[in-house]
């Protein structure tokens, strides 16, 4: 039987019914068409479908819309200011960070998330809190070097 | 794309409630916390619950709460919130360490201490670590309740003794005596998002700091059933004054404590071998951090 819930994504309100089968990846992409989260593996392992759930990156595959109800949620599409984009997309697509883009949303989330709470990190926690995001075509450097770069934009 | 199967969901308000609804669904309903595990089991087919019922609304199961000395830590505590806890860190370092070893950054931020004890896994992280600290679990039933010692809680892959109907509310870790030192040991081959080959928590208590061991306790995980203690290493280590022959003595007695299997993470050889090494390194500084200067917990 469908429930009701009511979230807030990308500070918007939504009430939408939902199947209890339905996963947040499948509530955002498919009934809210927020093409931005991408589904990789599905089960955890690969974090292409990273979402803030109520301030913290999680994998959306595995959360279920009904477990969402009464949050607040982040997706790629919330993260530019208006027409300009955040520090962190910008370092991406200046630094060479991006190749095919399948990762660069759940990537990006990951980055702007530790750098709310960790400012300034070092290369190794950069490392860390990217180590749930699997990335196919960079070799992840240009992707820390980026995250690195924005950090230093940030703190001016 | 993996598709879940259909089934209802229930968020019941309070703990009596959500007893009353899982003794009425009897074996068919399960308990989600994080999901990290059960939606994978589900989507991957292994698990066919007709109802998951969610307790994220019934209240006090996401403290930690310094308690004599020890801990209790709520069943639906997160993984991240125990490796970033400074309670933790300071009464059950070696939780913490074995915590922030879990899954990835994401996986942490979902999956929870109480998933990670009733899924049963052999290859666990946080079981070892909690059975070294002598940690006991508390089972809700429908109109009962009980306390179980980790250290008999398994009863072997996916299996452990809790019954249908009950519900693990939260982890008691009773404080630690004087001169402790406690360490754990995850090999895998990377950092994240790995099960581990072989994993190792050891901890020591002295009877002074230059003194006799009085309490020995290894756990090895992912070479047996279930996380199992080394207990002929365990044995021959008490009483005894530490030193690299005696723990050199015990991690070759621990070898023989385990029963490894041949899988695609690891021969059952290399795993004895590891065991070997992972009780070695642990012990040692298990002892260095029991005969230091540091106060507070393992």
């Amino acid at each position: 039987m469908k429930k009701l819930i009511t979230l807030t994504v990308n500070e918007r309100v939504y009430e939408v019914a939902v199947a209890p089968g339905r996963t947040l990846t499948q509530l955002l992409r498919d009934d809210l068409n927020l093409l931005g989260t991408k589904e990789g593996c599905g089960v955890g392992d690969c974090g292409a479908c990273t979402v803030i759930l109520d301030g913290k990156p999680v994998n959306s595959c595995l959360v279920l819309a009904v477990q969402a109800d009464g949050s607040t949620i982040k997706t790629i599409e919330g993260v530019a200011i208006g027409d300009s984009l955040h520090p962190v997309q910008e370092t991406f697509v200046e630094m060479g960070a991006i190749q095919c883009g399948f990762c660069t949303p759940g990537m990006i989330l990951s980055a702007t998330s530790l750098l709310e709470k960790t400012p300034h990190p070092t290369e190794q926690e950069v490392r860390q809190a990217l180590s749930g995001n699997l990335c196919r075509c960079t070799g992840y450097q240009k992707i820390v070097e980026a995250v690195q770069e924005a950090s230093r934009r940030m703190k001016k | 794309m993996l598709l879940l199967p259909k089934f209802d969901y229930e968020e019941p308000k309070s703990l009596p409630e959500a007893l009353a609804v899982l003794s009425e669904l009897k074996g068919n309903a399960k308990v989600i916390a994080g999901g990290t595990d059960l939606i994978v089991n589900m989507k991957k087919g292994t698990l066919k619950p007709a109802c998951l019922v969610s307790l994220k609304k019934v209240e006090g199961l996401r403290q930690i709460v310094r308690e004599g000395g020890g801990l209790t830590i709520g069943s639906h505590v997160t993984v991240a919130e125990i490796a970033e806890s400074a309670t933790v860190a300071w009464v059950a370092p070696v939780l913490a360490r074995s915590a922030s070893g879990l899954g990835s950054p994401l996986i942490r931020n979902r999956a929870t201490i109480g998933g990670n004890i009733v899924t049963a896994r052999p290859a666990a992280d946080l079981p070892p670590a909690l059975m070294v600290l002598g940690a006991e679990a508390m089972l809700k039933g429908n109109g009962k309740g009980r306390s179980v010692p980790l250290d008999s809680f398994f009863t072997g892959p996916g299996s452990s003794v809790i019954e249908t109907g009950e519900v693990l509310t939260s982890i008691s870790i009773p404080s630690a005596p004087p001169f402790t030192g406690a360490h754990y040991v995850k090999l895998g081959h990377r950092a994240a998002l790995e099960i581990a080959i072989v994993a190792v928590a050891s901890r020591l208590t002295l009877y002074k700091p230059d003194g006799v061991i009085v309490d020995a306790r290894i756990v090895l995980s992912a070479v047996a059933p279930t996380a199992i203690h080394a207990v002929s290493a365990e044995k021959a280590l008490t009483g005894q004054r530490p030193s690299e022959e005696l723990f050199a003595k015990a991690a070759s007695l621990a070898v023989t404590d385990c029963s490894p299997i041949t899988d695609i993470r690891g021969g059952a050889g290399y795993r004895r071998d590891m065991v070997n090494a992972l009780v070695r390194r642990t012990l040692t500084k298990a002892y260095h951090d029991a005969s230091g200067e540091k106060e507070g917990g393992a």
